[in-house]
């Protein structure tokens, strides 16, 4: 049976640990049973030029060299340092040096601790949730006491971040490493998707949905996108970002402002005694009219016709007179049915 | 599976280093400072004797476990650097901020709570240097309806019967329950799980729709309930449920994307026709009348009649 590879990515680390000089390619095959046992020992090894199984050196090479470029990159995913030093010789050696991997000194006391360990439960999404737990693994093994879990007794708090959105890997990998992004959007009203390049920034959870600010090429603006709206795949691109990063990104109020939270103005609406208590929290004023009705004053932004309708019968606009159309459309609309 | 060959790396790497320190540590202390099962650390020890700067004898970690303790007989052999704690790496460090962030918003959080968290935060972005960098690019923020937040936890802490007044979008109206709280759980809102004295079942309240709350003198006694798994999604419709279709236009379009839904499917105009499951099928009203000439209610007949009927009803208050 081939060896795993997580016992093959344990054998790579602790070499290139271990070591105080570079490891060239062909010390760490010889050194790495998993190497030897899939590739030979290699061609600049003394056993021979053919390995035991007969493959030739050439194809074994090449194969070694693929695996143990993406081994490499697991490591550095992983958090390791792994520093390339051209030897006098022409040969490359490979070592992660003791004090660029070094954790420095931390002291977290029990509190803290516990208050991480709560944190480290909120992600639901797989890749994040491993990670935030290796990042208590690793303050473990510096010392850091475990926790025992307060909030099981003291608090019933569960917080969760939900992550459904297929596109949250590859816009989170793409952001972290500054690459631009293709990927096919639908806009909310929109009959097709469209294709759109995007240098993303930033990824921000608001009520429940992920959100993704960037520079759109194409537009040559800033512009957010909501995540479930992308259809298909995210292609990233290996190259370098056209446009500068801003220090603050500013999604949450764009989307605000699509939610119709940003209010420009006042609205006049009469409401029925004992309804719309989401619209009276909101009220500027309220003012009993009597027969059953009262009068409200409300923020009026964008969206809220659409709002009011969910009321029927139960609400009436009496002013502005464009929100009052808007509504009566929107009415007439559903009578038609 | 490659995901997993790579956490237990990182995590191998990290017991390497803590059992360096621990000689004779206890197998259950260790699964729980590492959040993993027994039998998942025994597989971490069966791994670890293989591995080592060398296949060679003496260079491999001789690392060995009676079930109850773990010895570890030569840790000089590989080398002393692989005794310290590595450094985190770039997604370590983000999801751990990240989370700790959003946490330390959450406006239920106990004060001492809140402190302890903000302390270990920058302690973890002074240690993290460069790899926390990253973290910039990723937020999250949870909401939540303060007083009435603190009220519900204190509830649940001291094990008391709650009174509310609750709107209930559905049929537009408050009402007022007695409830035995459960828990607390925040995804995108924040809900509380409760035992409904009313409803006599378990109900989820989401505390931006609690208009008054009042902690009362009995004993909370909710029947011993299973929790129930929030992976996968709040509404979680019964087979048993009411069908509903409703077409959309392209401007309806986001109905797909608030309504957890049995299918959607492409319409020649990039609408979608929509079907779903729901136990109170005149809770759609509201949808169908929000929609507008975006959307209609196929089936059942009589939700899209008493959508008609309100319609006609509010236009008449316009003079229509």
């Amino acid at each position: 049976m081939a060896i795993a590879k997580a016992e093959r990515l344990m054998n790579l680390a602790l070499c290139l640990l271990g070591t105080r000089r570079p490891l060239s390619k062909r010390e760490l095959r010889g050194s790495i049973e998993a190497y030897i046992e899939a590739f030979g020992p290699g061609s600049g090894a003394a056993f021979g030029s053919v390995n035991g199984s007969g493959v030739t050196t050439q194809g074994s090479d090449d194969a070694f060299n693929r695996m143990f470029e993406r081994d490499k990159e697991d490591l550095r995913e992983l958090g390791l340092i792994i520093e390339t030093v051209e030897g006098v010789d022409g040969e490359t050696g490979y070592l992660a040096r003791r004090d660029s991997n070094r954790l420095p000194p931390i002291t977290l006391d029990v509190a803290e601790a516990a208050a991480l360990g709560l944190a480290a439960k909120v992600w639901q999404q797989a890749r994040l949730a491993a990670a935030a737990n290796g990042a208590l693994q690793k303050l473990a093994a510096a010392g850091m006491p475990p926790a025992e879990d307060p909030y099981g007794t003291q608090s019933a708090l569960e917080p969760r971040i939900p992550v459904h959105e297929a596109a949250f890997e590859p816009l989170m990998l793409a952001a972290r490493d500054r690459r631009p992004v293709v990927f096919e959007y639908r806009k909310a009203n929109a009959a097709r998707p469209e294709q759109r390049q995007v240098e993303p920034w930033t990824l921000e959870c608001w009520r429940g949905h992920w959100y993704l600010a960037g520079w759109d090429r194409d537009r040559q603006a800033e512009r957010v996108f909501r995540l479930s709206r992308i259809t298909g795949k995210v292609r990233s691109r290996s190259l370098p970002f056209t446009a500068p990063v801003p220090d603050h990104v500013t999604v949450r109020e764009t989307v605000e402002s699509w939610a119709g939270e940003t209010a420009t103005g006042t609205a006049r609406i009469k409401v029925r005694a004992g309804h719309g208590y989401p619209l009276r929290a909101r009220a500027l004023k309220v003012r009993e009219l009597g027969e059953g009705w009262d009068e409200l004053e409300i923020p009026y932004g964008h969206g809220l016709d659409a709002w009011l309708v969910e009321f029927g019968p139960d609400v009436v606009v009496l002013e502005p007179a464009e929100l009052r159309a808007e509504v009566v459309e929107r009415l007439r609309a559903v009578a038609k049915g | 599976m490659a995901g997993n060959a790579i956490d237990q790396t990182r995590r191998m790497l990290s017991l390497v280093t803590y059992l360096r320190e621990r000689p004779g540590a206890r197998v259950a202390d260790v699964a729980r400072a590492f959040g993993i099962t027994e039998d998942e650390l025994i597989g971490d020890l069966d791994v670890l004797p293989m591995c080592g700067t060398s296949f060679r004898g003496g260079d491999l970690l001789d690392i060995d476990t009676d079930g109850d303790r773990i010895w570890w007989h030569n840790p000089d052999a590989s080398g002393t650097s692989t005794g310290e704690p590595l450094r985190l790496a770039a997604d370590e460090a983000t999801a751990l901020l990240v989370a700790a962030r959003a946490v330390a918003t959450l406006p239920g959080l106990r004060e001492s709570d809140r402190q302890a968290l903000l302390r270990a935060t920058a302690k973890i972005e002074a240690a993290a240097g460069e790899a926390a960098g990253a973290s910039s690019r990723l937020s999250v923020s949870f909401e939540s309806e303060g007083g009435v937040f603190a009220d519900v936890d204190r509830a649940i802490s001291e094990r008391r019967r709650l009174w509310l007044r609750y709107y209930s979008p559905a049929r537009d109206e408050l009402t007022e329950r007695e409830v035995d709280p459960i828990r607390l759980f925040a995804v995108g809102h924040t809900y509380m799980e409760a035992w409904c004295r009313l409803s006599e079942a378990r109900r989820t309240f989401r505390l931006d729709r609690v208009a008054e709350i009042r902690l009362l003198d009995e004993p909370a006694d909710p029947p011993p309930v299973e929790l129930r798994d929030l992976s996968a999604g709040l509404v979680q419709p019964a087979a048993e449920d009411p069908e509903v279709i409703i077409e959309v236009g392209p401007g309806g379009r986001w109905v797909a994307e608030y309504y957890p839904h049995d299918s959607a499917e492409e319409l020649p105009d990039g609408g979608l026709r929509i079907t779903l499951r729901t136990p109170d099928p005149a809770s759609l009203r509201r949808l169908a009348l929000r929609l507008g000439p975006d959307g209609r209610i196929v089936s059942p007949p009589d939700l899209a009649d008493s959508a008609r009927e309100a319609a006609r009803a509010a236009l008449a208050a316009y003079g229509e």
